[in-house]
């Protein structure tokens, strides 16, 4: 699946969710006009007389103007609400369906298992791992919501947890994944929002219809119209409910077949999600959600959360036997009934050897790879954390030692600035500096970064006055030396991005498309080629030449850009503008990047600036293919 | 339909969009308080669980110290009792102080032992206890650092209950007592606890 291709189409489906969204709205302010002039008629004896057409007809114009008004506010009211309330990203989904982060440093064995499988494919696909929550429900269900990669978090059902072996875990967990990178739980927030302003017109229904019942025993001549009232805002917002749910199953349905595929792929294993569909299918429960809110985001979960009236009309999800046979089409139709599975250790899987980055890929490898990891990719994730320190892997698992595990790869290595800089720190993390830097000295960039993107979902466990200290020190080390080199701007990029993403809200959500193509940005790319080039080598013609491979491959009339850049401040205003690249745009530059990089064999420094200019493009690289 | 009655349901609208965010907030800041107390929890038992070994390699060389290692014992446990009592409700103002004494208590006893220990260089030079004593301080500082979290997010639950709209709901919301900082009686003996040379 083309990543690019993806995050247009569904930058489009948000267009065709405008749409829909206006004519469910076009049909609320009808049916509420046509509902008023009943009351009416039912509350005045002329309208009685006359018939319901009469009123209608006589209804003034201003009246008439009046309730489109209100409904309009209170849709607009509701939704923007909603909107606002979304705006901390996928945390706030979580929060709302009282979800529960896993702690990072767990020793339950089923957390474990789940934990090490989210980090092996987040390493795999070249973003940052996810928080992981938990919510305590008895079907089998799980999902993915975020913006963006930055703000993204995984959350499953306890059931899940108990009842999937590892290889049923990393189907499920694929095909978030696979939602997460196509843009898919970007348009999942901005559904529950629209939706909500349509639900709510019921909401006002059910309680006008208990006040109005309240004052009954009076009664009250006003009560019966607002009785009338209610019941009729009820059936608007039963209505709305109604087309609400055709909305999310035309959003839905399709892309949960694309998921899967792209599951499959992933792991290159057909039998791991289709056995998880398929003890989904023989449990009591099976995918079923009890939390009531589990409606506003019935469309981001892994399985149809809700049974609804009319189900094959309005369902989230394709039914699970059609699904089975899209991925297994020999499927005997037999269900697995659900045992717990066992509590084994989670041993890393068996790696054969250390797998190396193919040094064949060229650079049209590396633009198919984006948003696109393979079983490939997976498995030399796997084997990099497996070549990591054990010490230094339970270090970026506890918020406490992972800052002290982030300061080390900041220190600078002469002697003086080190003691002005431990002068900073807190006394207690500066005690566990030597410990760690004698695991560490022997990393690679690489490594540095992938405990770097280990690190974040320990250090997202941290309070604000926490969060606020462990920045302001991570930038005083930065800047310590008075020049920023290419691993900490790199680690800056990668870390500080999803971390302000987390305790400040994401950045991905403000920024528009406001570039349709490259040739207004010429001076941008210019930089970012040339920052590129010159990061992978000191001699001028050297450099030249890589430039020239990526002007080559992007097909632009570029100047290179010879002078040191000590602050990156160039590169970082290169980059906001090229972020607001339209998606179809982008695979041209990161070609560009990639040929750039790819001249003359690239060294450790060359691939991680590539990693990090792509993070920051919002288009995650997988390390293996990166290179 | 006049004015009053679509004054009226904005009115209503208003309310309950804001009730509800009330609620909603109400809830997040809870779970996000419950959650870095669950921080705590681990981190305590880490530490309960490297006493009984820090005791059975103290032993060979501390017999006739036996009243400061079964103190440390019966503290030992004494804490994990607190702990399991607070993690059901965390920020439960009497479990909370029960968890914080028998910090202290605790803390003080391994003070005791500390002080007793440099008596014994054969002991202190003695590998496995060097590399206890360092996990057991190193677990220290974690321990105070989720601390640190938890009672900041405890602080913020608080005061946005006692903010003005909130102040008025949180009681029939069932957020109505204050949850408990988590204090540890007697730093002084806390910040003492086997120091580890580097």
């Amino acid at each position: 699946m083309d990543f690019f291709a993806a995050q247009d189409r569904a930058r489009r489906k948000t267009w065709q969710l405008v749409v829909l969204f206006a004519i469910a709205v076009i049909g609320l302010i009808l049916a509420t006009n046509l509902l008023v002039a009943i009351v009416v008629a039912f509350s005045t004896t002329a309208g009685v007389a006359g018939g319901v057409g009469q009123t209608v007809h006589d209804q003034s114009a201003e009246t008439w103007w009046f309730i489109t008004f209100a409904v309009l506010v209170c849709i607009a009211g509701a939704s923007l609400y909603k909107y606002f309330a979304l705006r901390s990203g996928g945390r706030a989904v979580v929060e709302m369906l009282g979800g529960r982060q896993i702690d990072p440093g767990t020793q339950v064995l089923a957390e474990r298992r789940l934990l090490n499988v989210v980090e092996e494919m987040a390493i795999a696909s070249g973003i940052r791992v996810p928080a992981v929550y938990r919510i305590d429900e008895s079907g089998i269900n799980a999902f993915a919501a975020g913006f963006g990669t930055d703000d993204a978090v995984v959350c499953v059902t306890s059931a899940t947890l108990e009842y999937l072996n590892r290889e049923e875990l990393q189907g499920v967990i694929g095909h978030e994944f696979s939602h997460l990178l196509n843009g898919d739980s970007r348009l999942n927030l901005r559904l529950i929002a629209l939706l909500n302003g349509i639900l709510f017109i019921g909401i006002v229904g059910r309680l006008l219809l208990r006040g109005g019942a309240n004052s009954g025993g009076r009664r009250d001549s006003n009560a019966m119209p607002l009785i009338v009232l209610g019941v009729g805002l009820l059936v608007i917002g039963y209505a709305g409910t109604f087309c609400g749910n055709l909305i999310k199953a035309a959003v839905s349905r399709q892309r949960e077949f694309l998921a899967d595929a792209a599951s499959v792929q992933f792991t290159r294993n057909p039998g791991g999600i289709a056995n998880a569909l398929k003890k989904i299918g023989g449990s009591a429960s099976g995918s079923h959600l009890s939390n009531t809110r589990a409606n506003e985001a019935s469309h981001m979960f892994f399985g149809q959360a809700v049974t609804l009236f009319m189900n094959s009309l309005m369902a989230t999800h394709p039914p699970l036997p059609v699904r089975i046979r899209a991925i297994e089409p020999r499927w005997d139709g037999k269900f697995i009934a659900g045992a717990p599975v066992a509590d084994t250790e989670d041993l890393p899987p068996g790696v054969a050897g250390f797998a190396r980055p193919s040094s064949s890929a060229t650079h049209d490898a590396v633009v198919d790879a984006v948003g696109n990891p393979t079983a490939a990719s997976l498995t030399h994730a796997q084997a990099t954390i497996a070549g990591l320190p054990p010490r230094c892997v339970d270090a970026s698992h506890d918020a406490w030692s992972a800052r002290a595990l982030l300061y080390t790869l900041l220190l600078p290595d002469d002697r003086a600035s080190r003691a002005v800089l431990t002068d900073v720190l807190e006394p207690q993390v500066v005690a566990h500096l030597p410990e760690i830097e004698r695991v560490i000295g022997t990393l690679d960039d690489m490594q540095r970064l992938t405990l770097v993107s280990m690190s974040v979902p320990a250090l997202m466990t941290m309070s604000r006055p926490q969060y606020d200290r462990f920045v302001a020190d991570v930038v005083a080390l930065i800047r310590a030396d008075r020049r920023i080199d290419l691993f900490e701007w790199v680690m800056h990029r990668l870390l500080l991005k999803s971390l302000k993403s987390h305790f400040e809200g994401p950045t991905s959500i403000a920024t528009r498309v406001q570039h349709r193509n490259l040739d207004a940005l010429r001076d941008q790319v210019a930089q970012t080629l040339s920052a590129i080039a010159r990061a992978g080598s000191n001699d001028v013609q050297t450099q030249l030449r890589a430039f020239a491979a990526g002007v080559a491959a992007i097909e632009l009339d570029l100047q290179f850009v010879a002078d040191d850049d000590p602050n990156f401040t160039r590169l970082n205003d290169a980059l906001r503008e090229l972020r607001a690249l339209h998606p179809l745009a982008k695979p041209r530059l990161i070609k560009g990047c990639a040929a750039c990089a790819l001249t003359d064999g690239p060294t450790s420094s060359v691939r991680a600036l590539l990693i990090g200019i792509a993070a920051t493009l919002d288009c995650p690289l997988p390390p293996d293919l990166a290179l | 339909m006049g004015f009053g009655t679509l004054t009226f349901l904005g009115i209503i609208v208003v309310l309950v969009v804001w009730v509800i965010a009330i609620y909603n907030k109400l809830v997040t800041l809870k779970n996000r308080y419950v959650n870095a107390f669950s921080q705590i929890e681990v981190q305590l038992k880490r530490r309960y669980d490297l006493i009984p070994n820090l005791i059975e390699t103290a032993k060979g060389y501390l017999a006739h110290e036996r009243g400061t290692l079964e103190a440390v014992i019966a503290a030992r446990n004494q804490a994990v009792a607190g702990l399991s009592a607070a993690a059901k409700d965390p920020g439960d103002a009497r479990t909370m102080a029960q968890l914080g004494s028998a910090e202290g208590v605790l803390g003080n006893a391994l003070g005791r032992l500390n002080v007793v220990m440099e008596a014994y260089p054969d002991l202190k030079a003695n590998q496995n206890m060097m590399q206890l004593s360092e996990e057991l301080t190193s677990t220290e500082n974690r321990v105070s650092f989720a601390r640190q979290s938890y009672n900041d997010q405890v602080t913020e639950y608080n005061t946005y209950k006692q903010t003005f709209p909130p102040v008025l709901l949180a009681a029939p919301f069932g957020h109505g007592p204050n949850a408990s900082l988590l204090e540890f009686e007697d730093h002084a003996a806390i910040q003492e606890a086997p120091k580890v040379k580097f």
